[in-house]
């Protein structure tokens, strides 16, 4: 196949002419070894720490090319070292890089057994009680939720999502909507840059509840924090219709209403 | 005396793709191919933007381009250098393995290991995070 390109379009052309069923939207972020070494080079791992769950906050948009052995773990973390920083300063990014290690061993030993349930849902629910296939209005963006629709067409248009909001939407998918989360992990790893087998499927089970004591879910008071309102303020379902708003015993009743009364929830910060 | 008796080739996958992988870093001038395997990219619905983005980090490799079926590239890139020898690096997908097995029938099969994020532990509790995490945090950033 063709190596010589005059141009990004020129690329663009090509792989869309070659690959016919590849279908949607080009990414602005660019693959390759030097731009994954420039944006190395822009680390702030102090910053990080500090804001990696906002939205806005300093993300290192790593992922596509460790996923893709670009840049490796080992090579983040040596560049970490060499520049010097405090073990309480790296912290917070080394533990997210320890995440895909672990799910990396986990894949070496489930291998396509990632796609089953590791355990039953702690929902409540069976398996049987979550729908099989992802609604149309979560894929269109047209749910009316402001957040998840603009989260649905980020996701489609750039092939990212900042973490938290990766968590939301799962979370929305799969206790809001009841669906399963296989079928939210499909739709993820057919447009992720980073999509990785074992770090998107096994997170999705985090958020389930089928890898992990109790499922992940949120509020609008979360979303609303750590987006700064982005949604919120205009969104017309904020002050009554919104089906995030209450408190984590609320909504915990109201997802989950045969399960076990929940004694905390789970936000970042605290166990991711 | 060359490292191998016959020539090798490096194959490059998914889950190396940089110019430093340690294949193509023991062999350097060797030729080198990457396969778009179709089948993958069927099953999982690659997006264009997923192509386009693995695509401009090969731009970046010495390798040949090709798509189709892994395997049968593979061997076909083989006769034309009349290679015996293939190396590549490690990778826990399990694609990865089927096609190494079936390589291995008729062709001497490199699998160079990945630089790793912590040491190999001898008892590594991986039934969830935070047990990984108390001895990774041990150990992940030598001080």
């Amino acid at each position: 196949m063709r190596r010589e390109f005059a141009s990004r379009a020129d690329l663009i052309a090509y792989v869309t002419q070659v690959f016919p069923g590849a279908t949607g939207a080009v990414s602005e972020t660019v693959g390759g070894r030097t731009v994954a070494l420039e944006k190395l080079a822009a680390l702030q791992p102090d910053r990080y720490g500090h804001s990696r769950n906002e939205l806005e906050g300093a993300v290192t948009r790593l992922s596509p090319y460790i996923r893709h052995g670009v840049l490796t773990l080992a090579e983040v973390r040596d560049h970490l070292q060499a520049q010097g920083y405090a073990w309480a300063v790296v912290e917070p990014l080394l533990r997210q890089l320890a995440w895909r290690d672990y799910w990396q061993q986990l894949y070496e030993q489930w291998g396509d057994g990632i796609w089953d349930d590791r355990e039953p849902y702690k929902t409540g629910f069976t398996a049987a009680d979550y729908a099989d296939e992802l609604p149309q209005d979560i894929i269109n963006g047209t749910t009316s939720l402001d957040c998840m629709d603009h989260f649905s067409r980020e996701l489609q248009t750039t092939g990212y999502l900042h973490n938290h909001a990766r968590l939301w939407l799962a979370a929305y998918i799969i206790h809001w909507r009841r669906v399963k989360w296989q079928a939210g992990a499909r739709w993820f790893l057919s447009h992720l840059l980073d999509g990785d087998p074992a770090s998107n499927q096994l997170s999705w089970q985090w958020v389930a509840s089928t890898f992990s004591v109790k499922p992940y879910y949120f509020n609008q008071e979360n979303l609303a924090r750590f987006s700064r309102r982005k949604w919120c303020a205009t969104c017309p379902h904020a002050a009554q219709t919104c089906p995030f708003r209450g408190s984590y015993e609320q909504l915990h009743k109201q997802l989950f209403p045969h399960a076990e009364a929940s004694h905390s929830s789970r936000r970042l910060g605290t166990r991711r | 005396m060359p490292k191998q008796a016959t020539p090798a080739v490096v194959w490059v996958h998914g889950d190396s793709l940089s110019p430093t992988n340690p294949a193509l870093l023991a062999n350097p001038g060797a030729p080198a191919v990457w396969v778009w395997d179709e089948e993958l990219l069927a099953q999982w619905q690659i997006s264009r933007k997923r192509i386009v983005f693995i695509y401009e980090c090969l731009l970046e490799l010495p390798v040949a381009i090709r798509r189709g079926k892994v395997v049968p590239e593979i061997r076909q890139f083989m006769q034309e250098h009349a290679a015996q020898t293939i190396v590549t690096t490690a990778s826990p997908s399990p694609r990865f393995r089927a096609i190494c097995q079936e390589l291995s029938g008729s062709f001497t099969l490199e699998i160079l290991p990945m630089p790793a994020l912590i040491p190999p532990q001898k008892h590594l509790d991986l039934r969830r995070f935070s047990r990984y995490w108390k001895v990774a945090e041990k150990v992940i950033y030598p001080r």
